[in-house]
């Protein structure tokens, strides 16, 4: 009994539900108050900007409220015309594609490059492996900044092509050591058994590594994922065209612009307020993330990607 | 005799290669993408030395020494550039490092699932947010005209405040914003270090009658100490790096004084106003100091018994 309520326990374990029988002094109550005031404050702090935004995207057209009373408005009252009003804009539904291009490129490309180079980085017998390692190693150490790759993605004609975008960041070095450490631990009788049976590496990695390996490819794809996603500042310095720009610079045009205005065509978007849209095209931006956040967080939480600190 | 080492050795090179034929098939295209995008553009590091000129390409370029650098340290900017980076960056380690740990306890102290639940879920969530989005998430809290923190100020009877224009302000929304959106993710690393606690340690101190308290300031914050000391020394090997995407889509010409970082005077420079060889300089001076830093950092991190990528 105290074992199993013990191991129910261990992962969260509750000192105050051990099999040791102490009454809990006035003290632990406090304790356990000021815990869960302060988490329960701090789950406010976080909600309540997330909130007002998603509120202000459903503002009807005729509400007269400011937007601290908008945030308690009724659902039923909620008004859908900012949504409606985007996904009826060709140059928003152009801008998610542009973003979903650049997304499934970027995260191909990214992975086909990032998962050879970790698997013979963490092959123990490769000769010249330090080399190789610290080739890899040396760009990310020494740091040249932006203008350096500008240039190169200028002179290799990138410019105004959606490879731009992510091509510059596909192979990230900080994930591709992750993913190494996770290769080297996988268990090496498997993988000499194999090279003993006359496996090439290659067929090592596919048959071998690879199905071993579904989580760790997940979590970097989705981290080279977000980044893609998120990215706006390579699509503003290497996308000219406008039926090349990706969602976050449009978004970003949306909401620099302020009534009339020199980036967008507000009017574009029919009657909906301003400042509907403006929360709509945000929390529009972030449904894809949101909708993945899940299973990154199944993911993350496990504790793959703390490679650079052991707990 | 002697030969027979070598010869030996030279076998053993050749049997390596032969075995591992297939490795320089995968290393193929990692290695030539190594070489266009991450070696080429140190070599295009050069005209920080270079007068450059797009019509001579980076090797046709004048050779002008020192002149970039000299230019940078002799200017008016350069250290208010430095003191804005620094500011920025050590800021925020102050602010939400205390912040993850506190929080990162909090959760493992909860005593109530459904709390704990939700403020991970939650917490973790900004973290995958673009500064774009939280420029809109920020512009609907702190507009001059609608936000809801001047909605609040304005219920009270003060005056509205243009939060992002505001000089004194300005510093502020920069370490707070985030604080908001990476505290959570911050606090992962933490949270994983309080789950290797041996729990006979909280049994032994709940006979000896140790209070809450007692066993956070005895058990759970040393318990973590290491992994503490190294998170601060991972992030003091890139304390140049002050968060460019963020200062970017908050900043603007009226807090410029206090708002602009290397990062984003690069930027300008180089791609605003096309001063190529002056931003490059200044980009190769980060990148130098940078990686001693990082070098230095990692080999304390080695110390201190973590474990460095590299």
């Amino acid at each position: 009994m105290v074992m199993k309520q013990q191991n129910k326990q261990s992962r969260y374990r509750r000192v105050g539900t051990t099999s040791v029988a102490i009454k809990p002094g006035k003290s632990d109550h406090v304790f356990n108050l000021v815990v869960d005031l302060f988490l329960i404050v701090l789950l406010v702090i976080i909600a309540v900007p997330l909130w007002s935004t998603i509120t202000l995207s459903f503002r009807p057209n005729d509400y007269i409220g400011n937007n601290l009373q908008g945030m308690f408005l009724a659902p039923w009252e909620w008004s859908f015309s900012a949504y409606k009003a985007l996904l009826g804009n060709q140059g928003f539904l152009l801008a998610f594609k542009n973003s979903f291009l650049i997304l499934t490129g970027g995260v191909v490309t990214a992975l086909l490059l990032t998962i050879p180079l970790a698997y013979v980085l963490s092959i123990p017998t490769l000769p010249g492996r330090k080399y190789l390692s610290l080739l890899v190693v040396i760009p990310y150490v020494f740091n040249v900044g932006m203008i350096p790759t500008y240039l190169l993605v200028t002179n290799i004609g990138l410019i105004d092509h959606l490879a731009a975008i992510f091509l510059p960041g596909a192979i990230s070095t900080y994930n591709c050591l992750i993913m190494r450490s996770f290769f080297e631990g996988l268990p090496s009788e498997l993988k000499e058994s194999a090279r003993i049976d006359g496996a090439s590496e290659i067929q090592v990695l596919v048959r071998i590594i690879l199905p071993l390996s579904k989580a760790i490819i997940m979590t970097i794809g989705l981290f080279y994922g977000v980044s893609f996603w998120n990215d706006f500042f390579h699509a503003m310095l290497y996308l000219n065209s406008n039926h090349l720009q990706p969602l976050p610079i449009l978004l970003r045009n949306i909401l620099m612009a302020s009534g009339m205005n020199e980036y967008v065509e507000v009017s574009a978007f029919g009657d909906a307020p301003i400042a509907a849209i403006k929360a709509a095209s945000v929390f529009m931006s972030a449904i894809p993330m949101i909708i993945a956040y899940p299973f990154i967080q199944k993911y993350f939480t496990k504790g793959t990607l703390l490679g650079s600190v052991k707990g | 005799m002697s030969q027979v080492p070598g010869k030996k050795r030279g076998s053993q090179l050749a049997r390596d290669i032969r075995r591992h034929r297939s490795v320089y098939l995968l290393l193929l295209f990692p290695l030539t993408y190594y070489i266009i995008f991450k070696y080429i553009p140190i070599f295009n590091g050069q005209i920080a030395f270079k007068e450059y000129m797009a019509l001579d390409g980076v090797l046709g370029s004048q050779w002008v020494g020192l002149k970039h650098f000299k230019t940078f340290t002799n200017s008016y900017y350069f250290i208010e550039l430095l003191r804005n980076t620094l500011m920025y960056s050590v800021g925020k380690l102050l602010f939400s490092l205390p912040l993850a740990i506190i929080l990162s306890i909090t959760i493992y102290e909860c005593n109530k699932p459904t709390l704990r639940k939700m403020v991970q879920t939650l917490a973790y969530l900004p973290h995958f947010l673009s500064w774009v989005i939280m420029y809109g998430i920020l512009l609907a809290l702190l507009a001059p005209g609608d936000g809801i923190i001047n909605d609040i100020i304005k219920l009270f009877g003060g005056k509205p405040l243009d939060f992002l224009t505001n000089t004194n302000a300005f510093p502020w929304i920069v370490i707070f914003s985030d604080a908001w959106k990476e505290m959570g993710w911050g606090a992962i690393i933490f949270i994983a270090a309080l789950m290797g606690i041996d729990p006979s340690l909280f049994e032994a101190a709940l006979v000896e009658g140790a209070s809450s308290w007692q066993r956070v300031r005895y058990i759970t914050l040393p318990s973590i100490r290491p992994v503490i000391i190294i998170v601060v020394l991972l992030r003091l090997g890139t304390i140049l790096d002050a968060g460019f995407n963020q200062i970017f889509m908050l900043y603007s010409t009226p807090v410029l004084s206090v708002a602009d970082i290397i990062d984003t005077w690069v930027y300008r420079q180089g791609l605003l106003e096309f001063q190529f060889g002056l931003a490059t300089a200044v980009g190769l001076f980060k990148g130098f100091i940078g990686m001693f830093l990082i070098l230095g950092s990692n080999r304390l991190v080695r110390r201190f018994g973590g474990n460095p990528l590299f």
